[in-house]
């Protein structure tokens, strides 16, 4: 009671008197209105500006730097980008070539990039506010909520929002897509990029029409349950379900598969018991399974390749007459297999089927006992293969492939945090969210059915890059900015051995034209390149041209006329029109010419560090092997290629010496002198002194 | 030293150049004080005389002034803001932005124009009670009562109206939820919605309607009827004090006779 008659007493000697009153709102208002700019004064970015002065003060390129430097604030805008970054105004020594020893922020210098900074700005690749003209607001997720500063880890989503197609320098990203395709995501999410197409997926999950043929309902329970408890490298994820879910979908799936003539076959049983183990494993070596397929070995690691399934359990898996028939023609059951048709005898069928029925997991099935199925139980099966959407990978009798099953992704690195579920404790930005989503897909509430993956934290990282960089500022991004990921063309090879090189499915491995795969070389001009007669024996006995490789061309089995008709399209049709295959004579070369070009091979160039000629004394590993080069390759082609490997085929690690004519021609000389040791034996005077003077450099 | 200045500012109000502009001419008579009044253009809608009572603070609390002060600050303000302003979608956000981080003391300039908004809507309806409760709106006075009411929705028009300039989330949802209100109209809502909006949604073109209604019309309005309201004070007997009105009128209030400070000089200068 007491001060509040203080307050009005106090309140009447300032306001009591109307010209005072007008007085003391005066001085107010004034003190009110110094306010403002002495704030201006005492903003942030001052403050660090005043601290890069201090900084450079004592360096010994001061003058330099502080001619560069100069106050106020600064910024660069880009219209056609919608950028505004005022982030130079604190990060001053961004473009400061001399402060690369500058670890303190905001001071230290931008790493080199390809692009630069006045061109693409900040925020386009860093996100953030760039209007914003202080520490809080231009980074932290509460003030700069839709766009907070993107942590460096995810820095190459950046990337990706113009490069659609892989670059040397974003590896993560990379890797991110390539799990995107592999791992089946867009299976169910669909990504659309800017250009209107869409991310493909590149596994192969089989289809499940004639299950029933191939496996066993005991393994398809067991298999749900756990993929990775079949296999440690399966791509199927966890659906985590319950044993009566795993129970009625392995029943749904036993009682509508159909059976398809020829899914099985019997072989005379003495083919199969009586086989060698040792020589079911060479036989499984020769042919170069192990270039698609990984078996754990003793030590328990995975060996060989990716391409198809894991085969460390394989015969707790298939039946052994599937097997056969599957080996004699994988085409019969799953016409869109990546697996080539090998030509197998029925022994060599007998020993490689007995090899890999030896290959069991005794554990897996041990405690897997199913009764009989019932009809509800089959009936529930197919509903819960629709609640959980198998459909959308695999081709299943009776039920059709789901649209959209899971959310559309395409702008998902621009989703607004008010449409996402974040639990308890978890930071609320869009990366969190999304690595969380990845690595434990189902604790964001109940009713949800994306499946349980096994990523490694560098997957989880590599796959939430991949996410961030579908933006939607990469849709508004100007066309000319957008670099196309190179698609796949539509192109199969016609006519009859078009149709042998479907059944062999070269093109799972090969690209021709703009199709195939990236494992074994571009065969597009393979008719420009290569003679006749090598090609002829190659397709006969695929050897090896590069040593230190590990997957190697199986051999097929061709009949002589399989390989002809092959040998003929090859020459014939995958012919560069550019290239004259008669422009450089075969053989002919001056001996003068050819020690020049040994000399070039040896000193001026140093091929011998990654290429062998002389095979007792290179040691280059990273090239083909040259040693019968001559009999393999057309002259012009190595002239050419020497000239530009890079035009010939683009990405190639073969660099670019710029050789003159001279050079490349005396090299070509000397090369297409190099006909395998058989030629060197026929003591073709040339070869003689080439070997003896190799020699003469040795000693 | 005193006397120095008041002779130089005889000698000049006695100048010619002093005359010229002011007709009322040198001298303290009453005449004189009051011609100085009236024969100017902006105080010449106030009244030509008023009693030392009516400028205490417990008259009136000021509110009325302090109503009119908030508006002049927020002409001065909104003046310069638009200075840095674009009514068009892609501008008008970062332009707050900008306001707010680079133009010098932008944000105290946006900050005491919405700060004054704020305070001049509170100041025009504590104005309305005061008038209100103390009976101030009665014969004479209203018809400034109906002018006061219509210059408070110009004034909650001027605060609608700046609300969606931002072009932010909150003004866009908050436009977007007024203006469907003016669509529940029966017959004619549809209308009055897409003549508020130029069109159906609120997009650019209710941005730059808000615009000119926010800058142009609506305070020319409010400049109009503020000049109106001012007028009509002097007309009807100056500003309200209790004690000061004929006893018919405040019979009911005090039992006390009205007061007898009038003197003849004052009712004389009453225009």
């Amino acid at each position: 009671m007491r001060t509040l008659k203080n307050c009005w007493n106090s309140w009447r000697r300032l306001f009591g008197d109307p010209i005072r009153a007008f007085g003391i709102t005066s001085v107010l208002l004034l003190i009110a209105l110094a306010i403002a700019p002495a704030k201006d004064h005492f903003s942030e970015w001052r403050h660090y500006q005043h601290g890069y002065l201090k900084l450079i003060q004592s360096r010994r390129d001061a003058p330099v730097l502080e001619r560069h430097f100069q106050a106020g604030i600064h910024q660069i805008w880009l219209p056609k980008l919608g950028v505004v970054d005022r982030c130079e105004t604190c990060h001053v020594g961004l473009t400061e070539t001399s402060l690369g020893d500058v670890r303190m922020e905001p001071y230290s210098r931008h790493p080199a990039i390809p692009h630069s900074m006045q061109q693409f700005g900040c925020v386009v690749c860093h996100r953030g506010q760039g209007a914003a003209t202080t520490v809080a607001a231009a980074h932290d997720s509460t003030l700069a909520p839709n766009e907070p500063i993107l942590p460096a880890r995810y820095d190459e989503a950046a990337c990706g929002q113009c490069h659609h197609a892989d670059l040397e320098g974003t590896p993560t990203l990379n890797q991110g897509r390539e799990l995107l395709a592999r791992y089946g995501c867009v299976r169910c999410h669909t990504i659309k990029l800017p250009d209107g197409s869409a991310m493909q997926p590149t596994d192969a999950p089989p289809p499940l029409t004639h299950i029933a043929d191939k496996t066993t309902r005991e393994w398809i329970y067991a298999w749900l349950k756990d993929p990775a408890s079949y296999a440690a490298s399966a791509t199927m994820p966890n659906f985590l379900l319950s044993d009566q879910e795993a129970r009625d979908i392995s029943a749904f799936l036993m009682a509508n598969s159909v059976p398809k003539p020829g899914d099985t076959a019997s072989l005379k049983a003495t083919s199969a018991t009586n086989a060698d183990p040792a020589a079911g494993a060479s036989l499984y070596g020769e042919s170069f399974c192990a270039s698609c397929h990984a078996m754990q070995n003793a030590a328990g690691n995975l060996v060989g390749g990716d391409l198809g399934p894991e085969l460390t359990a394989v015969g707790t898996k298939v039946k052994p007459e599937w097997l056969t028939a599957w080996l004699r023609d994988p085409r019969n059951y799953d016409a869109g297999t990546a697996m080539p048709h090998y030509r197998f005898t029925d022994a060599q069928l007998g020993l490689l089927s007995g090899f890999l029925e030896s290959k069991t997991n005794s554990d897996l099935l041990a405690n897997v006992h199913l009764d009989p199925a019932t009809p509800e139980q089959i009936a529930h099966g197919k509903q819960l293969v629709e609640v959980y959407g198998c459909a959308a990978c695999h081709a299943i009798r009776g039920v059709p492939k789901p649209d959209n099953y899971g959310p559309d992704l395409s702008r998902v690195g621009s989703k607004p945090l008010a449409q996402l579920v974040f639990t308890a404790g978890m930071p609320r930005t869009l990366p969190t969210y999304l690595s969380n989503k990845i690595e434990h897909p189902r604790i964001f509430g109940p009713g949800l059915h994306m499946p349980q993956f096994t990523f490694t934290p560098a997957q989880v990282d590599a796959l939430t890059t991949a996410l961030l960089s579908l933006t939607d500022r990469s849709y508004t991004l100007p066309a000319k900015m957008q670099i196309a990921a190179v698609g796949q063309s539509s192109y199969t090879p016609a006519g009859k051995a078009g149709e042998l090189m479907t059944d062999l499915n070269c093109m799972a491995c090969h690209r021709i034209n703009g199709h195939g795969g990236d494992m074994a070389p571009d065969l597009s001009w393979e008719g420009s390149a290569v003679q006749r007669q090598w090609l002829d024996a190659f397709l006969k006995n695929p050897n090896t041209l590069r040593p230190a490789l590990i997957r190697r061309m199986p051999r097929f089995n061709l009949t002589d006329q399989e390989r002809t008709e092959l040998t003929n399209y090859i020459m014939t049709v995958y012919q560069n029109p550019k290239i004259d295959r008669d422009a450089m004579p075969q053989s002919g070369y001056s001996a003068e010419m050819v020690e020049h070009g040994r000399q070039l091979f040896y000193g001026k160039y140093a091929c011998q560090s990654c290429h062998i000629v002389d095979p007792v004394q290179d040691r280059g590993y990273i090239g083909p092997t040259l040693t019968d080069v001559g009999s393999r390759l057309n002259a012009e082609w190595i002239y050419l290629w020497l000239k530009n490997p890079q035009q010939l085929r683009p990405g190639t690690i073969e660099p670019n010496r710029g050789m003159s004519d001279d050079d490349a021609r005396a090299l070509t000389a000397f090369l297409t002198m190099q006909k395998g040791a058989g030629s060197r034996k026929s003591g073709a005077g040339v070869a003689s002194l080439r070997t003896s003077g190799t020699k003469g450099v040795g000693q | 030293m005193q006397s120095r200045i008041s002779t130089n500012l005889e000698r000049l109000r006695a100048s010619r150049l002093w005359n010229s502009i002011f007709r009322s001419g040198s001298g303290t008579s009453t005449l004189h004080r009051s011609m100085a009044i009236q024969q100017n253009v902006f105080l010449h809608i106030l009244p030509t005389k008023v009693r030392r009572r009516m400028l205490n603070f417990d008259a009136t609390w000021y509110l009325g002034t302090l109503t009119l002060g908030t508006f002049l600050v927020l002409v001065i303000t909104g003046i310069l803001l638009m200075f840095y302003y674009h009514p068009s979608v892609p501008q008008a956000y970062f332009d707050m932005k900008d306001l707010r981080y680079v133009v010098s003391s932008g944000l105290f300039l946006r900050n005491l124009h919405r700060w004054s908004a704020h305070a001049m809507v509170l100041l025009a309806f504590a104005h309305l009670f005061r008038v209100f409760y103390r009976g101030a709106y009665r014969p004479p006075r209203e018809f400034n009562w109906v002018v006061g009411i219509i210059l408070l929705l110009v004034t909650l028009l001027l605060s609608y109206t700046g609300y969606l300039l931002p072009w932010d989330q909150l003004a866009f949802w908050a436009i977007t939820v007024g203006s469907n209100i003016s669509s529940a109209v029966p017959f004619v809502g549809q209308k009055i919605h897409f003549l508020l909006l130029g069109g159906n949604l609120v997009n650019a073109n209710a941005l730059l309607r808000f615009y000119v209604l926010h800058c142009v019309i609506l305070p020319l309005a409010a400049v109009m009827l503020i000049a109106v309201h001012f007028w009509r004070i002097r007309k009807d007997g100056g500003l309200y004090v209790q004690q000061s009105e004929p006893v018919a009128q405040c019979a009911e209030e005090t039992a006390g006779p009205a007061t007898t400070e009038e003197t003849a000089e004052e009712v004389m200068a009453k225009p």
